[in-house]
C-alpha cells in the first residue's frame, strides 16, 4: 500500500482560502498522480437558493487546473448535505474514500479569531485521516 | 387550555432576504388567533434563560464568544447562520420562553404549552451555532426538566434532523430523542444506526424518509418504530420540536405533508403525554408563511383535542420500505453495540 495519498478531498466553497487550498492540492496531486475530489457541503441556503456549486465554481476550477497543469479527468465533485466539517469528516468513508483532506484556513463566512465557526480547527481535531490546512497568508497558492 | 409565551418582537434578529425572518412569528401569531381560544389562551411573560440554565446544554466558551460576537455587531457565523447585535438577548429570550411555559404548565397541572420563538434551536450544538440556530431552545427546557428528575421525550418532526438536540442528549438515559426527517438532507446526520451513547443505548430514534414522503408514511414511522421505544421509556414530559418545513409548500425541503398531517401527528403526540400539563410544542422551522400559519393552527387545534385543518391528510408517498430497513438497522446496531459493551465490561 502506498504511503502517498491516492485520493485527495478538497473542501471547496468558493472562498479565497478554498481557491488557495485547491491550488495546493492540484499542485500536489499532479506530482503524486492522485485523484482530486472537490467537496462541497450543501447547507440550508444552498438548497433554498437552488445553488449548484458545479455551475457556480466550474470556471474557477477549470482555470486553476489549467494554471497548475492538473488533468481535469482526474477531478470530480462530491456535493453532500450538511455542514462543512461533518461532510469533510465523512470523506474518509464511501463514496469518496479520501486519504487526505485539504482545506483553507477560513471558509466563506468564517471570521478570523472566531473559534465557533472554524471548520479547519474542528476538522484537524476530529479527522481520522491527515488534514492539510492551507494558510490564508497569500490570496492564492503559488508553486515554488 | 393553551399556555404560550408572549411573542417577542424579533425584528432585531434579521438578515434581509434570509428565510428565517421576523414575519414567521407574525404568521404563527395569526395561526394562533385563527383558533379564537378566548379565555382558554394563557400568555406568560418572557424571561431570558440564565447562564446556568444555558450551561446545561452549551459550553461556556461558546456562550461567551457568541455574546461577544453579537455585541460587536454580529455577521455571518457560517453559510446559513447569522447573528446581529440584538441576536444574543433575543436568543436568550427564546431559550427562556420554554422554561416559563413549562413552569406555568407545572403550576397549573393542566393545559398544553406552545413555545413560539425564533431563532429556532434544534441544530445548535453544545459548542456552536448551526442551521439558523444559535441556542438550543428545546434542549434548554428538556435539560431543566431532566435536572428536576423528569424523564423527557423530545419528539422532532421538523423536516431536518435535529443534530444539535441529538448531540446534547447522546449519552443521557433520561432523555429520549425521536426524529423523523427527510434524508439525505441537511445536516446529513440522523441515520438509524445512531442509537445513543453507551450510557444511553436506544435513547435516540432516527426515522429517515425519502423526498416526497406523505403523512401516512411519516405517521407509520413514528408509530411503528418509535412507538414501542417510547412506551418502554415511559416519559413524564413530552416536548415537541415542531418544524413545519415538511409542508409540501415549504421551499426548504421535499416532504409532501399538509396541515392535516400535522394535526394527525399532533394528536398522536398529545396521546403520549402521561398527564395533563405535560406536553409543550416548540416552534422550529417552517418558511412558507401561509403553510406555517395553517400548520400551526392545525397542530394546536389537535393538541387541544379538537383537530381541524384546511388541508386533508396525505398518503401514498414513498418511504414505506424504508421503515422496515430502519427497524432492522436499529436492531442490528443495538445487538452489536450491546455485545461490544458487555464484552468490554466483562474484560
Amino acid at each position: 500500500m502506498s504511503i502517498y495519498p491516492r485520493t485527495i478531498a478538497v473542501g471547496f466553497d468558493g472562498s479565497p482560502d478554498a481557491v488557495s487550498a485547491c491550488a495546493w492540492a492540484m499542485a500536489t496531486g499532479r506530482r503524486l498522480e492522485a485523484h482530486l475530489v472537490l467537496v462541497h457541503a450543501r447547507g440550508l441556503l444552498d438548497r433554498f437558493d437552488r445553488r449548484d456549486p458545479r455551475a457556480l465554481f466550474g470556471d474557477v476550477v477549470s482555470e486553476l487546473a489549467t494554471r497548475h497543469a492538473f488533468n481535469e479527468a482526474r477531478l470530480s465533485w462530491h456535493v453532500a448535505d450538511g455542514d462543512a466539517c461533518s461532510v469533510l469528516l465523512r470523506c474518509a468513508e464511501a463514496p469518496v474514500f479520501a486519504d487526505l483532506v485539504v482545506v483553507g484556513s477560513r471558509g466563506r463566512d468564517e471570521h478570523a479569531g472566531m473559534l465557533i465557526g472554524s471548520t479547519s480547527l474542528q476538522l484537524a481535531e476530529r479527522s481520522a485521516i491527515p488534514v492539510v490546512i492551507v494558510p490564508s497568508t497569500t490570496s492564492e497558492y503559488h508553486e515554488p | 387550555m393553551l399556555i404560550t409565551n408572549e411573542v417577542p418582537d424579533g425584528a432585531g434578529h434579521e438578515d434581509p432576504g434570509h428565510p428565517e425572518r421576523p414575519d414567521r412569528l407574525i404568521a404563527v401569531r395569526e395561526g394562533l388567533e385563527d383558533l379564537a381560544l378566548g379565555d382558554e389562551l394563557v400568555t406568560v411573560g418572557l424571561r431570558s434563560a440564565t447562564r446556568l440554565e444555558l450551561l446545561r446544554v452549551h459550553q461556556g466558551a461558546y456562550l461567551d464568544e457568541l455574546g461577544a460576537f453579537c455585541y460587536e455587531g454580529g455577521g455571518d457565523i457560517d453559510e446559513d447562520t447569522y447573528a446581529t447585535y440584538d441576536s444574543w438577548p433575543l436568543a436568550q429570550l427564546a431559550a427562556g420562553a420554554g422554561l416559563a411555559v413549562v413552569d406555568e404548565l407545572a403550576r397549573r397541572g393542566d393545559g398544553v404549552g406552545f413555545v413560539a420563538v425564533r431563532p429556532p434551536g434544534h441544530h445548535a450544538l453544545p459548542d456552536r451555532a448551526m442551521g439558523f440556530c444559535l441556542l438550543n431552545n428545546v434542549a434548554v427546557t428538556a435539560a431543566a426538566l431532566r435536572s428536576a428528575g423528569e424523564r423527557v421525550l423530545v419528539l422532532d418532526w421538523d423536516v431536518h434532523h435535529g443534530n444539535g438536540t441529538q448531540s446534547i442528549f447522546w449519552n443521557d438515559p433520561d432523555v429520549l430523542y425521536v426524529s423523523c426527517h427527510q434524508w439525505p438532507l441537511f445536516p446529513g446526520s440522523g441515520v438509524p444506526s445512531e442509537i445513543g451513547g453507551l450510557a444511553a443505548l436506544d435513547r435516540i430514534v432516527n426515522l429517515p424518509l425519502p423526498a416526497g414522503a406523505t403523512g401516512d408514511v411519516v405517521a407509520r414511522a413514528f408509530e411503528e418504530v418509535a412507538g414501542p421505544v417510547i412506551d418502554e421509556f415511559a416519559p413524564t414530559w413530552v416536548l415537541v420540536s415542531a418544524g413545519f418545513d415538511g409542508h409540501r409548500d415549504d421551499p426548504m425541503a421535499d416532504f409532501a405533508l399538509s396541515s392535516g398531517d400535522f394535526a394527525h401527528l399532533a394528536t398522536w403526540a398529545a396521546g403520549l403525554a402521561p398527564a395533563p400539563g405535560r406536553l409543550a410544542v416548540f416552534l422550529e422551522g417552517g418558511y412558507d408563511l401561509a403553510a406555517l400559519r395553517h400548520s400551526v393552527r392545525a397542530t394546536l387545534s389537535a393538541v387541544l383535542g379538537d383537530p381541524s385543518a384546511n388541508e386533508a391528510p396525505t398518503n401514498g408517498g414513498p418511504g414505506s420500505d424504508q421503515i422496515g430497513r430502519t427497524l432492522r438497522e436499529r436492531a442490528s446496531t443495538l445487538t452489536l453495540v450491546t455485545a461490544q459493551r458487555d464484552a468490554e465490561e466483562a474484560s
